[in-house]
């Protein structure tokens, strides 16, 4: 009978969604959709006084994993450093041109280029990198770094 | 059947005890922020890296204030440092032009003498340097370039801006001038 009762119940669901927007807000918080390009499975050296970069403004920087056998890793692949970075910078010329930017060859290309090597990386493989940067144009380099120990 | 009639009509006004829901909602917001663990933060050093310039005269030009034997120049606002390496990719001896200013392994105490001396010649008024070529073994380990690198990047140019324009150059293995 009382299955039958036509009593009408109004919970007040304010409070789940405040749950709902706390738990979402969270994830977004936390979530790092960058985390895809990086490869985490490098040791970068721990070094105080490396800062995070705000790039805003400027172009997306050219973000380079360097293991340490040589090889550059980007979404999971083992490049090779010359062909990634040659490849990478004719894109970047691509897209100044279709922005409307004039750039002639041999000037500096307005992208950073994000270095993060593993810290067994020895200095000749790294060279090869800034070279090869250097060659197609980059100059403004960051070099990264932990900021304490894991 | 008078009865049944009245529970169907009336509008009974149902209070939940939401004080239950709001207990879960604290008691996970309070599991998430302590079994949070940030993910590593990664900083940067930034640093405009210019193609090298060639050695021309490394012999000349001491530098007052640097002690007897200063600093070479090639380019003449830049300030030459050599780095070899051991086996291991250990620093081994790091050089101010001619003049030996730390051996070994970089620890504090040898990072806190090279800064000293990266000082004295930064701070020094009459000095045009303005850029750091670094000349180092192709064995170094990045991490132990990274502390020179820090080190070099702290500095500051007379204008109070920190020096930004450093410059690599690999020698080869085992080299030293």
């Amino acid at each position: 009978m009382s299955a039958q009762s036509s009593e009408s119940i109004d919970p007040n669901l304010t409070p789940m969604l405040d749950l709902v927007f706390q738990l979402i807000t969270f994830f977004m918080l936390v979530t790092n959709f960058k985390g895809a390009s990086m490869d985490l499975s490098l040791k970068l050296p721990v070094l105080g006084s490396a800062r995070p970069l705000d790039w805003q403004g400027k172009l997306e920087p050219l973000l380079i994993n360097l293991n340490s056998e040589g090889k550059i890793r980007s979404a999971g692949i083992n490049h090779e450093i010359e062909p990634f970075i040659k490849r990478e910078a004719r894109f970047v010329k691509l897209q100044l041109q279709a922005g409307g930017t004039e750039y002639k060859e041999g000037q500096e290309l307005p992208v950073p280029v994000i270095v993060r090597a593993d810290k067994d990386v020895k200095f000749s493989m790294l060279n090869q990198v800034i070279r090869t940067c250097q060659d197609v144009g980059y100059r403004q380099f960051s070099l990264s770094a932990m900021t304490r120990e894991q | 059947m008078s009865r049944r009639h009245r529970k169907k009509t009336k509008s009974a006004n149902v209070e939940l005890n939401l004080a239950a829901m709001l207990d879960m909602a604290f008691q996970m917001l309070a599991f998430f922020v302590l079994t949070f663990k940030p993910a590593p933060v990664e900083g940067q050093l930034s640093m405009h890296l210019p193609p090298p310039v060639a050695i021309t005269n490394p012999d000349t030009k001491p530098v007052e204030g640097a002690g007897n034997e200063g600093p070479e120049i090639s380019d003449e606002n830049t300030l030459n440092l050599f780095v070899t390496a051991n086996e291991r990719g250990d620093a081994d001896v790091v050089k101010m032009g001619a003049r030996p200013i730390s051996k070994g392994a970089l620890n504090k105490v040898l990072l806190g003498r090279i800064n000293e001396e990266l000082k004295v010649v930064f701070n020094g008024a009459q000095l045009p340097f303005d850029r750091i070529q670094l000349s180092v073994d192709p064995r170094l380990r990045y991490d132990e370039l990274m502390k020179l690198v820090d080190l070099c990047t702290k500095q500051k140019l007379p204008d109070g801006k920190l020096l930004q324009r450093i410059s690599f150059i690999e020698m080869p293995e085992g080299a030293m001038p």
